[in-house]
């Protein structure tokens, strides 16, 4: 347990979002679309993390591209600006959420694979609604990022304990509860303190409780995205299912079962990480 | 719900060692004949964890199903059949008889089908994985020895080969689904 001012000053502790990231969102708001791609290099070519990304992705199989990329100017022009954005901004966030999750009791990687895995679905919904792909991509990329706040303020095994006395409220009821604030507030909070654009702000913010009065569908777009990842078993921790799925946001979407099972479907595929070490005799041979 | 009383939670170095586990991602399966080995799934929300083992042949299959029915995507479905629910469990069934399991041996449990909170009948997801489950069951005459589904929470569920137990971690408390 914690008052809210205890939980405001961890986040004082937290790492700030890596300068490539704030530099290429700042860029992505501003109409990324035409980023001049030397500009690009020039910002993803400063980060040794993020450039090997950036090569092993333009290496790999998945984009199908003959002979292999000589060097980051190479990749940079295979891939394009928005791969190459987006490769970059999944690295450093999921550097930062590794490890993050833990007083949920999700397990190392956990919370990066659902920001990913939220990602992707955001991208397709802001696809079908007019909403920017990339602020859509970015934002439910680090929906999540207040869980790093709770488990910086929430003893071990506080939120098991919250968890398994919970009565059907939200669980985000339960956090401020505790914490004085849930972790879509804390998020909201540390993304203002990083300067990012405020629609980010405020996705990041509604994701669970999206306003009936936005403005424009980004913020239903993170939550629907939220839901799916949920859905597709990611980021499950001791939290479980215990987040309403928006009747408001349902409607003004207009999304329907078919449409989020077929979402679900394309995510998983998407983020099946890499084969697990070791043996496994029977997999997917069928 | 069928569950027996909670068991205290044992430390990690009491428990097996992580090498001897066989992961079961999410719309994944294994099968495996090997007694030192146990089948492990984790976070089980909506999707359900069918578990299938023979205790003469010491074989062991786990399923971690995500959708119920593959008509949803029928491109997804073909390239991974454990994905849905109705392509899942018959593919299953199908890899542990071929792997010296006996059908008519198999000890079937399941876990998970957990809900969205307040889903007020729109999804229903978790709930239709049950239903979907009974049906294929159904079908093919074939009774749920234990389970634990619903509700909203999350479970990770692990299947010994020495013996066929099955507990179900969840919320920090640990339960043996099998034997009852």
């Amino acid at each position: 347990m914690a008052t809210l001012n205890e939980t405001i000053a961890a986040l004082d502790r937290l790492p700030a979002l890596p300068a490539t990231s704030l530099q290429l969102i700042s860029m992505l708001a501003g109409g990324g679309r035409d980023a001049d791609l030397r500009e690009v290099e020039r910002i993803v070519s400063r980060d040794e993390a993020v450039t090997a990304s950036v090569l092993r992705r333009a290496n790999s199989a998945a984009y199908g591209m003959r002979g292999r990329v000589a060097g980051i100017g190479d990749a940079v022009r295979r891939l394009g600006t928005r791969e190459l954005c987006r490769i970059a901004l999944e690295t450093q966030t999921s550097g930062m959420l590794a490890n993050a999750g833990r007083s949920y009791g999700l397990r190392r990687g956990a919370l990066s694979q659902s920001a990913l895995g939220g990602a992707i679905a955001a991208d397709a919904l802001a696809r079908d609604h007019g909403v920017n792909r990339e602020i859509a991509f970015v934002a439910a990329l680090l929906r999540d990022i207040g869980k790093l706040a709770i488990d910086a303020v929430a003893g071990p095994d506080a939120l098991e304990r919250i968890a398994a006395a919970a009565d059907n409220r939200p669980f985000l009821a339960y956090e401020r509860e505790a914490f004085g604030a849930d972790h879509a507030e804390l998020g909201a909070i540390l993304c203002e303190r990083w300067s990012l654009p405020r629609e980010i702000v405020q996705a990041v913010r509604g994701h669970h409780e999206p306003p009936a009065d936005a403005a424009e569908p980004l913020t239903d777009v993170v939550h629907a995205a939220d839901c799916v990842a949920r859905w597709a078993g990611l980021g499950l921790g001791c939290d479980g299912l215990m987040y309403p799925f928006d009747a408001g946001a349902r409607e003004r979407l207009g999304v329907n079962r078919d449409d989020l099972e077929a979402l679900v479907a394309s995510v998983i595929a998407a983020t099946v990480p890499e084969e697990a070490p070791g043996f496994l005799p029977v997999r997917r041979s069928a | 719900m069928s569950r027996s009383p909670s068991i205290p939670f044992q430390p990690e170095s009491l428990r097996t060692a992580e090498r001897d586990k066989v992961v079961v991602g999410v719309a994944d399966l294994a099968v495996v004949k090997d007694a030192s080995k146990s089948i492990i799934t984790y976070a089980l929300g909506s999707c359900i964890g069918v578990t299938l083992y023979d205790p003469v042949a010491k074989v062991a299959g786990m399923l971690h199903f995500m959708l119920p029915e593959s008509a949803v995507s029928a491109e997804k479905a073909a390239a991974n059949p454990a994905m849905f629910g109705d392509s899942g469990v018959p593919l299953l069934f199908d890899k542990v008889i071929a792997a010296g399991a006996r059908r008519e041996r198999l000890i079937v449990c399941a876990a998970g089908g957990a809900e969205v909170l307040a889903d007020d009948g729109h999804f229903r997801i978790g709930s239709r994985n049950r239903t979907i489950l009974r049906k294929v069951f159904w079908k093919h005459s074939i009774l749920l020895a234990s389970e634990d589904t619903g509700g909203q929470h999350s479970r990770t569920m692990t299947i010994r080969l020495a013996d066929g137990q099955i507990s179900i971690r969840s919320q920090g408390k640990e339960t043996i689904l099998w034997p009852r």
